[in-house]
């Protein structure tokens, strides 16, 4: 377990390097915010709807906070598929799928992180009805950050099972790009969840792509009562759990049938 | 004379690269698949905003199809023909790649045109034609000449207007290495943004993408003319000049970008 946690620390590290990226990426999710937030504020005008306004800011503000989380793969990794220098990784004395797990986990918490909280004190400073409204109540936020952790695991679950297929196709464009984008789809990031037709929600809130930042979201906006929280929490658990176990079984037959490239 | 041998020498590239493309049939395919879901998310996202909303201000959701269309068209369009500029030349001029250019006979924007394409946006333009065509149907537009000669304008417009704001990346590596992802907030902002009509946005929104970024000029006078619901209240003339402004930003930046190659010096070794 030591060795996981220094990786994961390493990483961690690693990432607050890139600090000029990291600026850039801001200010480019902030535009895409404001752009998102003043297209559905007209579009609320007009047609008043039950789900108060300021939900959907909010969601469109930790959306974009945490875009980082949902969109982010571990390039070394595919490099190394790609090379066949992963090879390597097999003379380690740890279990390559923990070892993989802990790097994109360090990678995609400091990434979101980094940008995410200055992002969400800007979308605070904004206007009331333009920014983030602050959480429905002391206990849902108390119940949206362990359920934003578990969102994390269920995300690095994800991606390594995409890892997984990569290492069968060795190019990352094809079935990394359509997951990427289901991902995008079905996480709420192109258009909230909460906007897609009523019926469809009820569905889409059971996928895993649910649980890794629409479930956080909608117990931060209140969306999902304290009350539900342990439901909510025990749904993402078992998707995390399930995600974890189907990508460490594929890997498993991944290093079985490992052919590796390159002379 | 120039003009046409240039023209002739971007076609011939056009070829080999196509054919350079095709060797691998069954990635191209799934890449092509891949841009088409994407697109097709985009969509779905226009179509079910429509489902829960009907209108954004004076726009029904056949107009609002027939904007995403015409953005759909014109920035894959862009994509594909120009992915010379619209791709891998910012990274070239940070990397240093752009030196080798320099030493041969022929402009540099030529040859940064004449190095890549994708056809892999097919897919795009296909989603955003179709969407073109169904907004045209639901808003019952009366086809014309003129109109599809409008039509035609915009497009042509927007593909330079798109080109121009790219450029703006590669002008800004050349004096900076530093992070420029800033210049995407003109390019893939500008998109986003105006894949919906300009007067969905506050008003520094509209003048950025008024004036900075005019898309508006460009794509959404000439739209709502076709549409019949003019946008501003200006002559009917108006709707041919305004989307001139997209090669004038071409233009523009084209001139700044030869500029700023004269305090050029390499990044690479």
């Amino acid at each position: 377990m030591r060795a996981y946690l220094s990786v994961f620390r390493m990483r961690l590290r690693m990432e607050t390097h890139y600090r000029g990226a990291v600026l850039g990426g801001i200010l480019c999710q902030i535009f895409f915010g404001l752009i998102l937030v003043a297209l559905y504020r007209t579009l609320y005008m007009g047609k008043p709807q039950e789900r108060p306004f300021a939900h959907v800011a909010a969601y469109v503000w930790l959306q974009q906070a945490f875009f980082r989380m949902l969109l982010s793969s571990d390039a070394d990794l595919m490099d190394k598929i790609r090379t066949g220098a992963i090879a390597y990784d097999l003379c380690r004395p740890l279990d390559l799928y923990g070892f993989y797990y802990a790097r994109i986990m360090a990678q995609k918490l400091m990434g979101s992180l980094l940008r995410g909280i200055p992002m969400l004190v800007f979308a605070c400073l904004l206007p009331a009805g333009w920014g983030l409204c602050a959480p429905a109540s002391p206990q849902a936020l108390l119940a949206a950050l362990p359920a934003l952790l578990l969102g994390l695991m269920c995300v690095c679950a994800m991606e390594n099972i995409t890892m997984a297929f990569t290492m069968r196709t060795l190019d990352p464009r094809g079935i990394q790009a359509l997951m990427n984008l289901a991902m995008m789809i079905l996480c709420g990031n192109v258009l909230p969840l909460t906007l897609f037709p009523d019926r469809w929600q009820r569905v889409l809130a059971l996928l895993p792509y649910a649980q890794m930042l629409d479930a956080p979201i909608r117990l931060y906006t209140g969306e999902y009562g304290p009350e539900r929280a342990g439901e909510v929490l025990l749904i993402q658990a078992v998707w995390t759990g399930a995600l974890i176990l189907l990508g460490a079984s594929l890997w498993r037959r991944n290093r079985k049938r490992l052919l590796v490239q390159g002379g | 004379m120039m003009g046409v041998k240039t023209l002739r020498l971007y076609l011939s590239s056009m070829g080999i690269l196509l054919k350079s493309q095709w060797q691998y049939p069954a990635s191209f395919l799934m890449q092509t698949l891949a841009q088409l879901v994407m697109e097709g998310g985009e969509m779905l996202a226009v179509v079910l905003l429509v489902d829960r909303f009907d209108h954004l201000n004076q726009w029904s959701g056949g107009d609002l199809y027939f904007f995403f269309g015409l953005m759909s068209v014109t920035f894959y369009l862009t994509e594909c023909f120009g992915r010379g500029i619209t791709g891998q030349f910012p990274s070239m001029v940070r990397m240093g790649h752009l030196d080798t250019l320099l030493v041969r006979p022929r402009g540099i924007l030529t040859q940064v045109m004449c190095s890549a394409v994708d056809p892999r946006r097919v897919a795009c333009i296909a989603v955003g034609a179709v969407s073109l065509a169904l907004g045209s149907r639901m808003a019952q537009v009366h086809w014309t000449l003129p109109k599809a000669l409008l039509l035609l304008e915009s497009v042509f417009c927007g593909f330079f207007l798109i080109l121009g704001l790219f450029l703006t990346e590669a002008i800004l590596c050349i004096h900076s290495v530093k992070s420029v992802e800033i210049a995407n907030t003109l390019t893939y902002g500008g998109r986003s943004a105006c894949q919906y009509p300009v007067d969905a946005f506050p008003r520094p929104l509209r003048v950025l993408f008024t004036v900075a970024a005019p898309f508006a000029l460009v794509m959404h006078v000439p739209a709502s003319r076709i549409l019949e619901k003019p946008l501003f209240p200006w002559p009917t003339w108006t709707a041919w000049l305004c989307p001139l402004a997209g090669p004038a930003v071409f233009g523009l930046m084209a001139f700044l970008f030869s500029r700023a190659m004269r305090s050029y010096r390499s990044a690479g070794s």
